[in-house]
């Protein structure tokens, strides 16, 4: 809690039902105090708060507060009460700021000024605006006069006090003008909304289609749940209507964007889906220590292959890998293997005559676009929106490592034919950003164009749903991580769902580029190494974001960290996180979920790469989801099953972003 | 009931979780500073980030990464007399990560609409960044945005250029006449200058904004969209309040 600031603001967002039950009840209690008459019940108040008089006047400073007689509210404004000398005195709550305090009346003559009322009945907006000195509250008056009030808030904190406003009145943000609230009707509001049409009442935020789908097909299943679930809403809409705030909504808006689209079929098939953190969360046991291995050596690799060129024991090599990974002079070797160009299994023989055809091929298509005519590419726009990207994107790809430093750098050359070439090879994908990330590493130890290219394909196997159209696969991989983290983590979850940050944006990046923009280049080639060994389960970089996040919670508490300041922290995070302490860490996270491996739930189990324990629970709806993996994956198998179950709770709003979602993508 | 009471103490406003008090957060920040948020937006490569980074820490590397996500820094303006701090969000150019970066528009204050005077693409993009920043920064059709363009990368030979400033006039002649500057975030040339007349181009909206609400509140609820044209119009201007 900062020091001196405020207490219980009521949060003015989106609220549940139960929210809105005890707002009434609050509500119900504030009326039997009725009888207190000129008494009145303070809601809300605001210390140094200066009435805007005439301009020839003096303006005074007292308290504004929203007051209840009866069964009314005002707005109410006092001069503070104080002797002269208290400019000084009262500096704790310090708001006239002194180089403007000759401005004022002195506070005695202050003290005499009336106090002002106004009903909120009678009010018919309210606007803030922000000025050279402060910020300035005005309310207007319905009716014919044209009446104004206006507050000056010297603090330029009249948003605080709007927003306690907000908790307490009706009233609705202009669409117009972010800054201007209209305040309901008090008398005809109900009749208002119910003349309304059903669809304008919101039941179905903004895209009615799907929302009125989604309504349909749960009425059709569960006609009671539906109806009671749809009247709800209409008490949502009567009792309390919410006013967003910016960084809320921003929040929001993201979780809209975040929203995978299966959960949408998944809705409207009217399953419901538990989330994770209802049912009792498993206690992990305390975590082991664990600690790494050495590099897959010299000797150990000529160990693994046979006198033909077979490597042996592939396990055991990528065992070691997980371990150590490797000796950075076998990486050159070693990755083909990793990455699927060479088989594991193949001769010296074989493997020659595989290179040779994967050479000829990655030249054939190297010639494709370089000998598209200038013609071609004028009619050809989506092959030209790509050159165009690459060729800026190459640019500023590791230009500071000397590998890719200077102008006219051949290697930045070799980037840049390898990417135009991946283009060739898969149109469809074509070039997404983050992947000439991908490519730097390969290339800088392959240094040959067609090896890295090929080492690039298999690498991109793995990663392509990082970069599909619809960042479907980031998506799945961010709500994966929450469910994982609800599991490992419960406290810190609940913190950040409770800061806006339940939809993991902010580890956006390190999964687009798998931490590439996190670590050294010699970092981030072992870590790519320990990840392509597969082990110890599927989504281990998944443990590995847990596994930072462990590292970082206690900043973000400390700082009370919100929705900006954590994705602030995170990215600042760049370049200073240790990776060997974070991969035992996240091994040892890995221990401690096998060691209640049975009572994990099905979500989590499935994401690192278990069978579910009631398989016949999931049937149903994997079967309508569909695998559209894009053309370039054979490696997310394991995801399949899981896309539905984690968020499936939002309902209708999953409606709002399935209508974003398309209408722009 | 207790709870209720607002009691702000002095410059208290300091780190205060922008979850848990949003609103008052993004007012309040480290001081009493008017806190702007503004959006840079833009291809691909036009120097977003360079612009953000040379009038922050008033740094430029020419071989800096392109933007991957969502970014942003403060940083603290003085403008007659008034310190405003701004924080200024820098997203990937991408159409790709469109729905990822939309979210960001909501809440800002100032936009600033770029592109590079050496790529008649990213120019002719202009508006369509304008109409996507429009579509989802809450600002609803009919009303204003205080935008500024801004022609970056001025440092580049005039056979480089491929957008004159004429041209560049005229499409705010007719979009709503937004300021317009051409910047080098290379070569340090009115970078300052760009982010000091967005702040402007801000309280100048926003003295507008108020004066109309004390003009025109009585009928505000049947009042047509103002007819000004502006880039800022989004098309289909029929929703009128309510």
């Amino acid at each position: 809690m900062p020091k001196g600031y405020v207490v219980n603001i009521p949060r003015s967002r989106r609220v549940s039902r139960s929210r809105s039950n005890q707002l009434s009840k609050a509500a119900d209690t504030l009326e039997t105090m009725e009888e207190s008459g000129e008494q009145g019940t303070e809601l809300v108040s605001h210390h140094g708060v200066i009435l805007k008089s005439s301009p020839k006047s003096y303006d005074c400073s007292g308290t504004l507060s929203l007051m209840l007689y009866g069964r009314n509210k005002y707005i109410e404004w006092k001069a503070a009460e104080v002797n002269v000398d208290s400019d000084t005195q009262d500096h704790e709550w310090a708001v006239v700021s002194t180089g403007r305090s000759s401005r004022h009346r002195s506070n005695s003559e202050c003290a005499r000024a009336e106090p002002l009322r106004l009903n909120t009945v009678n009010l018919k907006s309210f606007r803030v605006s922000r000025h050279r000195h402060g910020q300035h509250l005005t309310f207007a008056q319905r009716g014919e006069s044209r009446s104004f009030t206006t507050f000056i808030f010297h603090q330029g904190n009249a948003d605080v006090f709007v927003k306690s406003l907000l908790g307490q009145l009706k009233a609705y943000r202009s669409r117009r003008d972010r800054n201007l609230y209209h305040l309901e009707e008090e008398d005809s509001q109900e009749t208002q909304e119910l003349r309304r049409s059903f669809a304008e009442l919101n039941l179905f935020p903004e895209t009615a289609p799907y929302g009125v789908w989604n309504f349909i097909g749960q009425f059709r299943q569960r006609p009671y749940e539906a109806t009671m679930g749809a009247f709800c809403k209409i008490t949502d809409a009567l009792l309390y209507k919410p006013v967003e705030n910016d960084d809320n909504s921003v929040a929001e808006l993201l979780n809209h964007s975040l929203m995978e689209e299966d959960t949408v079929i998944a809705n409207v098939s009217g399953e419901e889906y538990e989330v994770i953190e209802s049912k009792a969360t498993p206690i992990l046991p305390s975590r082991p220590l664990v600690t790494r291995g050495s590099p897959l050596s010299v000797e150990r690799w000529a160990q693994a292959t046979a006198a033909d060129g077979r490597v042996t024991d592939s396990a055991a090599i990528k065992k070691i890998v997980f371990h150590g990974g490797v000796n950075p002079s076998l990486r050159y070797e070693v990755w083909k293997y990793l990455l699927g160009y060479y088989p594991w299994n193949s001769t010296y023989a074989e493997r020659m005559s595989l290179r040779k055809s994967k050479v000829e091929e990655y030249f054939q298509m190297k010639q494709q676009w370089r000998s598209m005519t200038p013609g071609q590419e004028e009619r050809f726009s989506d092959f030209r929106d790509r050159k165009s990207l690459i060729d800026k994107d190459v640019k500023r790809t590791d230009r500071v490592l000397p590998f890719y430093a200077g102008d006219d750098n051949r290697n930045v050359e070799l980037l840049n034919d390898i990417l135009m070439t991946y283009v060739m090879y898969n149109f469809d994908l074509g070039y997404v950003q983050g992947m000439s990330d991908l490519l730097s590493p390969l290339l800088q130890l392959m240094s040959n164009e067609a090896d890295a290219f090929w080492c690039f394909v298999g690498f991109m196997d793995r990663t392509c749903t990082n970069f599909d159209m619809d960042q479907a696969g980031m998506k799945l991989q961010l709500q994966q991580l929450h469910t994982l983290l609800s599991i490992i983590d419960p406290q810190f979850t609940r913190y950040l769902d409770e800061h806006e940050s339940g939809n993991m944006f902010f580890c956006f990046r390190w999964l687009l580029v798998l931490f590439k923009r996190e670590f050294s280049q010699e970092d981030i080639m072992r870590l790519w190494e320990v990840f392509w060994s597969d082990l110890p389960c599927p989504n281990f970089h998944l443990l590995f974001c847990a596994a930072i996040l462990d590292t970082e919670k206690e900043n973000l508490y400390a700082n009370n960290c919100g929705f900006t300041e954590i994705l602030k922290h995170v990215n600042d995070l760049s370049l200073r996180i240790d990776l060997e302490s974070t991969l035992s860490k996240a091994e040892g996270l890995y221990l401690q979920l096998m060691n209640i491996e049975s009572d994990l739930p099905d979500a989590v189990r499935t994401i690192i790469g278990l069978e579910p324990l009631h398989p016949e629970e999931g049937d149903s709806e994997s079967d309508s989801i569909g695998e559209d993996d894009g053309d370039c994956s054979n490696h997310t198998e394991h995801d399949s099953s899981i896309e539905t179950v984690s968020l499936g709770a939002l309902s209708g709003e999953v409606a709002y972003d399935r209508g974003i979602n398309l209408q722009y993508m | 009931m207790s709870g209720n009471n607002v009691v702000l103490g002095r410059g208290s406003g300091s780190r205060v979780g922008a979850g848990g008090t949003p609103l008052a957060q993004k007012r309040l920040n480290t001081s009493k500073n008017v806190l702007l948020k503004v959006v840079i937006l833009g291809n691909g490569g036009v120097g977003k980030s360079c612009l953000m980074n040379r009038f922050v820490s008033n740094h430029f590397d020419q071989h800096s990464f392109h933007t991957i996500g969502v970014e942003f820094l403060n940083k603290d303006l003085e403008i007659n007399g008034e310190t405003y701090t701004l924080q200024i969000w820098d997203t990937a150019g991408q159409e790709r990560f469109k729905s990822l970066r939309t979210p960001f528009y909501r809440g800002s204050d100032v936009c600033l609409i770029t592109y590079a005077v050496n790529d008649q693409k990213s120019f002719k993009d202009v508006s369509m960044w304008c109409k996507e920043f429009l579509t989802y920064a809450d600002v609803k059709e009919g009303s204003t945005f205080p935008f500024i363009l801004v022609g970056n990368k001025a440092d580049v030979s005039e056979e480089g250029r491929q957008v004159t400033q004429e041209e560049a006039r005229t499409w705010c002649k007719e979009n709503g006449n937004p300021p317009f500057i051409e910047t080098s975030a290379k070569d340090a040339i009115n970078v300052e200058l760009a982010f000091q007349m967005a702040v402007d181009r801000w309280i100048k909206f926003e003295e507008k904004m108020d004066r109309h609400y004390e003009s025109e509140v009585v009928d505000l609820r049947s009042v047509k969209p103002p007819q000004r044209a502006s880039c800022c119009m989004n098309g289909q201007s029929s929703r009128t309040e309510e």
